[in-house]
């Protein structure tokens, strides 16, 4: 295959990547906060593109503005689901939770077909569909602007991380929970906080997703790349999220040139069987050592 | 009195076919498929704690297998055929718990989940076999010189071989395995500490609760008749996990009442596709939060 071909195909690897990263790191920053895991990020970015959709649709708003209404419509509802049904169920075991998410999951999803549609819908697109050329080669707007939009929210949460009291805190209760809470930290705010953002994190992922897949209740199935990205950068660290992400967009747009074509919609799940059996604590991440 | 309710239970589940009409018969067959897989992933799950979300990806190899042999071997008897369906998918679920095993709880669940996907590619792309997504058409189950060919008969058969299932299950939490399966959900850690090696005791669940799903695609097999992947996709796995939660972890007749009540569900709210997944969402969420033990424990405090 020619180079210039082959770059386009790793800069949309790359842009798929980066949707994956930021799904995968909202996983991880509930992860962090909660050790659960939402099994229904992937409806709830879902839910914040639905609301972009029918912002602009319905009500008529300018697509940047329906786009920030979909994804704050996003934290809202993390945030009410927080309180409502997950925080009584949190001093159980994970098992609670992750179930209580899934049920969660089936329940947003099937609300959303009964709300909306069950049909796919096409959304509209910030970037045009010309291609552009950057030096010898042609590549896709939207690539480039997923990129540039997904790298631009990873700096910001960078920036809140190091940066920010609430970023400390949920660095200091992702380390050791009691420690934080001795130390002043409201844990409590910690999680709400954390399911918060995560819920923007994944609804930025949704709104830049769904022109490329179109809008569809489906759309949550995303998550699992998303988990996957994750698992092979070490489930709880964030840069590993981040790596991880670019990494499986990579290689799912790779793999169908060298693959036949039977099992290229199997590589994401073959990577993460991989990934467990290889090397479960993915690249970066850390043994825990758990206690009775 | 218990033994009298045992009788009369037994009874009515043995005149069934002699009096609900045909439709329900086979509703029930549904019922007694359903309840050995989640018995199945009960042994899985509720003993040993590991949640699976590719039970759908064990029936559909029980399935096809059991479909598969029928095909190419038509003289077989039914038992025979089950048999090497259960084994099979056994065998495909040590050949996935061994590298499994150095996962837990949540690694393990997404493990499972990828596993269901790459059965039903494997199935779409095997197509000399499987006819892919053309679907594939089962014949009658043979029991020597008959053939099961009425409701009724695949009634009696799925009956009887979830009887043996039940009973099977139930004298495991009684052996020195099952003790194990429990000390492992105890706290796994702890039970380690004491002796029991629970790398081995897992695998042991792993592939029991495989065996007993893949018996099951057998039977789901002969008694739907038609197979074709998008029929074993994650919703399906999801449906067990909702019958065994519902049900109470842990419980075998828990497991069978969640089956019971999902697949009875299931079938009444076929008009209305677009609201199932919303009441079991519920049923997921309002079990964890007020039922922690679902019905089997809500019998237990009555009692």
């Amino acid at each position: 295959m020619s180079g210039q071909a082959l770059v386009h195909v790793v800069v949309s690897g790359l842009a798929t990547g980066c949707i994956y990263a930021l799904v995968a790191l909202s996983l991880v920053i509930v992860y962090n906060a909660t050790r659960a895991v939402n099994f229904a990020q992937g409806e709830m970015l879902m839910v914040s593109a639905f609301v972009a959709w029918s912002a602009q649709r319905a009500a008529g708003l300018p697509l940047p503005v329906a786009l920030l209404c979909g994804v704050a419509a996003g934290g809202v509802l993390a945030f009410l689901v927080e309180r409502a049904i997950i925080r009584p169920a949190l001093s159980a075991t994970h098992w609670d939770v992750l179930i209580i998410t899934l049920g969660l999951s089936l329940m947003l999803r099937a609300a959303a077909g009964i709300v909306w549609t069950n049909e796919e819908l096409p959304f509209p697109s910030l970037f045009s569909n010309h291609p552009v050329a950057v030096g010898p080669v042609r590549l896709a707007p939207v690539s480039l602007g997923v990129i540039g939009a997904s790298l631009a929210l990873m700096a910001a949460l960078v920036a809140l991380f190091r940066a920010t009291r609430f970023g400390r805190a949920m660095r200091a209760v992702a380390q050791n929970q009691n420690a934080a809470r001795l130390m002043g930290i409201s844990v409590e705010r910690v999680y709400s906080g954390s399911w918060l953002l995560a819920a923007v994190v994944g609804g930025v992922a949704g709104v830049l997703i769904a022109p490329v897949t179109f809008l569809s209740t489906k759309m949550g199935l995303i998550a699992i790349n998303g988990f996957t990205a994750a698992v092979l950068g070490g489930f709880g660290s964030l840069p590993g999220a981040v790596v991880g992400g670019m990494l499986l967009g990579v290689i799912e747009n790779l793999a169908p040139l060298y693959l036949p074509t039977g099992i290229r919609y199997s590589v994401p799940f073959l990577v993460m069987i991989g990934i467990l059996v290889a090397r479960p604590r993915g690249l970066f991440g850390q043994l825990e050592r758990r206690k009775v | 009195m218990a033994l009298a309710a045992w009788g009369l239970g037994a009874v009515a589940a043995l005149a069934w076919p002699l009096l609900a009409p045909p439709y329900f018969v086979f509703l029930a067959t549904l019922v007694a498929v359903n309840a050995v897989v989640a018995i199945g992933l009960n042994l899985l799950s509720g003993y040993t704690n590991q949640l699976s979300f590719g039970h759908a990806g064990f029936l559909a190899i029980g399935a096809y297998t059991a479909a598969i042999l029928t095909l190419r071997a038509p003289a077989l008897p039914v038992p025979l055929t089950l048999l090497a369906a259960g084994l099979v998918t056994g065998l495909v679920g040590l050949a996935l718990g061994i590298p499994c095993l150095r996962l837990d709880g949540l690694y393990l669940a997404m493990a499972t989940l990828a596993f269901g996907f790459v059965v039903t590619e494997g199935i779409t792309n095997l197509d000399a076999l499987t006819h892919g997504n053309d679907g594939l058409r089962v014949p009658l189950a043979r029991l020597g010189p008959w053939t099961l060919a009425t409701d009724g008969s695949r009634y009696y058969l799925a009956l009887a071989v979830a009887a043996a299932m039940i009973l099977a299950a139930l004298n495991v939490a009684g052996t020195r395995t099952g003790r194990a399966f429990l000390a492992i959900r105890t706290s796994e850690i702890a039970a380690q500490a004491s002796g029991v090696n629970a790398a081995a005791y897992k695998t042991v669940a792993f592939v029991l609760s495989a065996f007993y799903t893949g018996v099951a695609g057998g039977l789901f097999a002969f008694v739907v008749g038609f197979l074709s992947p998008d029929a074993f996709d994650v919703f399906l796995s999801v449906d067990f996990l909702v019958m065994i939660i519902l049900g109470g972890l842990g419980s075998v007749w828990g497991a069978v009442a969640g089956a019971a009540v999902v697949t009875v569900l299931n079938d009444s709210l076929a008009g209305l596709q677009t609201y199932r997944p919303l009441i079991f969402g519920a049923i997921l969420i309002a079990c964890m939060l007020f039922v922690p033990g679902g019905l089997a424990a809500m019998t237990r405090r009555q009692s």
